[in-house]
C-alpha cells in the first residue's frame, strides 16, 4: 500500500490560503500553497533569508566561530545558549493513518533537549501569541511523544522572546490533517497530492 | 547560595500575574482579591469598584510619581502591587521616556521605534524591581481588544507596539476574563480565542465565584496559595524526570565514549538496550550514537546483527 508524506509546512500553507487576508492582494497565499502542493521550489523572500541568516548565525556560535561582530550576535547568543547541548536539526517521522490513507508525518526540529522542542524564528513584527494557531507545535508533539513542551524562540535580531506551548494545551494535529484530506477530495486535488507526495 | 533543583520548593514565592478582559468585566475587583494589595490606580477608576472591595490606593499622574511611591518604605505594609491598568502605566512610561529623551518620541507625540524598545526595557526593570527588590506579588490588569484573524476573532491585550511582548515575558500567569452565560471566568490555557499563560497546575478556564456581601474577595489569594502548593509536587516530579534524564544521558555518553571500533560497538549493544530512557533522551542518545558509528565508518550488518567495518567503494 502506498504511503504519502505530510508536513506541517504543507498544512500551514493550506491554512494560510484559506485564511482571508486583506493584504494578500496578489493571491500570494494561493500561489504559495499551489507551489507547496506541487513541491515546487518556493522563491526565498527577504523575511525567509533573514530567518536563514539568523539560524546560520546561531549554528556558527554553537560551532565556536567568531561572529561577535555580527549585529544580531547578542540575540543569537541567547538562543545558542538555550539550545546548546541538545540535538540540532533533528529529523524525525511517524506513520499515521488518516481517513484510511497511510501517511508519514515528517518534521525537522531545530533543537530537541531534555523534553523540550525548540524552534527558532526570525520575526520583524512579533506579537506574543503569534504561533498559537500554528500547525508546527501540534505536528511536532505528534512526532515526539516524549516531548513535554514546545518553545518558539523568536527574535527580531536584537530581542528574544520565548513562546511556550505545553502538550496538554495543544490540540492534536490529526483533525487538521483529516480536514486537509477532505478538502483535497472536495477540490479534486487529491490526485495531485498523491502524485507529488508519494513515498512508496 | 547554591541550591539543588529539588530545593526550589518555595511555598512563599511571589507571583506575577496578568489579567486581561473587556472594560467593565471586573478586572480591578479580581485584581484586588490578591493578598493585601496596594491599588496603583493609574486609570483613575477606583470609583467604578464597589466600595467594599476597594483597597488602599494611589493615583499617580506621572511615572515619576509611581517611582517615588514605590520606595521600599512606602510599600512595606503591602504584599501585592496591583497595576491597574498596565496599558495606562505604559502610557505614563511613554510620556516619561519622551520627556527624558526626545528621540524616544515622534512629532505626533507617540513613541518612536527606539522609544518602544526603551519603554519595554523600563517595564521589565520595574517588574524586576517590584518582584526581586520589593518582594511583592504583582498583578497587572489590561484591557482586552478583539483582533480579526481570518474568520476567527481573537483577544489580545491592549498595548501598543512590541511592548506587549515585554509584558508577557516575566509573567508567571496570564489569563483572559470572559463571560460564559452569567458566569465570569478566567482562562489560563492557550486556546483559539487567546494566548494565555498557565503554569504550576493553574490552567484551563476557571469560574470566578460570584461575590455576595458575605463572601470574601479572595480569588487571587487562593489561586496564589494553590500555585505555591503545587510547586513542591511539580518540582519533585520534574526533578525526578530531570535526574533520570541526566543519568541516562551520562550513561549514554559513557557508552559512546567506549566505542572505538566494531568490537567495542558490538560490546555496547546490550548496554544500549539496557538504558532506561527519560524525557527525550532516547532521541538525543540515538543521534549521538549513530554519529559515532558513522564517524568510525561502521555499519550494522542485519544478517549477523553486528556492527562491521563499512566497505568503501572507491
Amino acid at each position: 500500500m502506498c504511503k504519502y508524506m505530510i508536513t506541517h509546512s504543507l498544512l500551514s500553507s493550506w491554512l494560510y490560503m484559506l485564511t482571508p487576508n486583506e493584504y494578500d492582494i496578489d493571491d500570494s497565499s494561493y500561489t504559495g500553497f499551489w507551489a507547496t502542493l506541487n513541491r515546487e521550489p518556493i522563491p526565498v523572500t527577504e523575511a525567509m533569508q533573514k530567518g536563514n541568516d539568523f539560524e546560520n548565525l546561531i549554528t556558527d556560535i554553537i560551532n565556536g566561530k567568531d561572529v561577535t561582530n555580527h549585529e544580531w550576535y547578542e540575540a543569537a547568543l541567547r538562543v545558542a545558549t538555550i539550545i546548546n547541548g541538545g540535538v540540532l536539526q533533528y529529523k524525525t517521522q511517524k506513520d499515521i493513518t488518516v481517513n484510511g490513507l497511510q501517511l508519514v508525518l515528517i518534521g525537522r526540529l531545530d533543537a530537541l533537549k531534555a523534553g523540550t522542542i525548540y524552534d527558532t524564528k526570525y520575526s520583524g513584527n512579533y506579537d506574543a501569541g503569534k504561533y498559537i494557531n500554528s500547525t508546527q507545535h501540534p505536528s511536532y508533539f505528534e512526532l515526539v511523544p516524549e516531548a513535554k513542551q514546545f518553545t518558539y524562540l523568536v527574535s527580531n535580531g536584537y530581542q528574544l522572546w520565548a513562546e511556550t506551548y505545553r502538550r496538554d494545551e495543544t490540540p492534536s494535529i490529526v483533525p487538521t490533517i483529516e480536514d486537509f484530506l477532505n478538502w483535497l477530495n472536495m477540490q479534486g486535488l487529491m490526485d495531485i497530492y498523491k502524485n507529488k507526495w508519494i513515498i512508496s | 547560595m547554591i541550591r539543588q533543583p529539588n530545593e526550589i520548593a518555595d511555598k512563599d514565592k511571589k507571583i506575577r500575574i496578568l489579567i486581561a478582559g473587556y472594560p467593565g468585566i471586573g478586572k480591578s475587583t479580581l485584581a484586588l482579591s490578591a493578598p493585601n494589595p496596594l491599588h496603583i490606580d493609574v486609570d483613575f477608576g477606583i470609583d467604578r469598584i464597589e466600595p467594599r472591595y476597594r483597597k488602599p490606593f494611589i493615583q499617580p499622574k506621572s511615572y515619576d510619581e509611581i517611582l517615588e511611591d514605590l520606595k521600599p518604605n512606602n510599600v512595606k505594609d503591602f504584599d501585592t502591587l496591583v497595576f491597574d491598568t498596565g496599558g495606562k502605566l505604559i502610557s505614563l512610561m511613554s510620556l516619561w521616556a519622551i520627556k527624558k529623551d526626545p528621540k524616544y518620541g515622534q512629532r505626533d507625540g507617540s513613541l518612536s521605534l527606539k522609544g518602544y524598545g526603551f519603554v519595554g526595557k523600563e517595564f521589565v526593570r520595574l517588574m524586576d524591581y517590584c518582584f526581586y527588590e520589593l518582594n511583592k506579588h504583582i498583578v497587572f490588569t489590561f484591557h482586552a481588544i478583539e483582533e480579526k484573524d481570518g474568520d476567527e476573532t481573537r483577544l489580545r491585550i491592549k498595548v501598543e507596539g512590541q511592548t506587549k511582548n515585554n509584558v508577557w515575558e516575566p509573567m508567571d500567569l496570564g489569563g483572559f476574563m470572559e463571560m460564559h452565560g452569567n458566569d465570569r471566568t478566567i482562562g489560563f490555557s492557550n486556546c483559539e480565542r487567546y494566548f494565555a499563560k498557565g503554569t504550576r497546575g493553574i490552567k484551563s478556564v476557571m469560574k470566578i465565584p460570584e461575590l455576595t456581601p458575605s463572601t470574601p474577595n479572595d480569588f487571587l489569594a487562593r489561586l496564589f496559595e494553590k500555585y505555591n502548593a503545587t510547586i513542591t509536587q511539580e518540582i519533585e516530579e520534574n526533578a525526578k524526570e530531570m535526574t533520570a534524564y541526566e543519568e541516562v544521558m551520562a550513561k549514554g555518553r559513557e557508552i559512546i565514549a567506549s566505542i572505538k571500533d566494531a568490537d567495542t560497538a558490538n560490546a555496547a549493544i546490550p548496554l544500549v538496550k539496557s538504558l532506561n530512557h527519560a524525557l527525550t533522551s532516547r532521541q538525543e542518545f540515538t543521534v549521538a550514537f549513530n554519529k559515532k558509528i558513522t564517524d568510525l565508518n561502521l555499519v550494522f550488518d542485519k544478517e549477523t546483527n553486528k556492527y562491521i567495518e563499512a566497505i568503501n567503494n572507491v
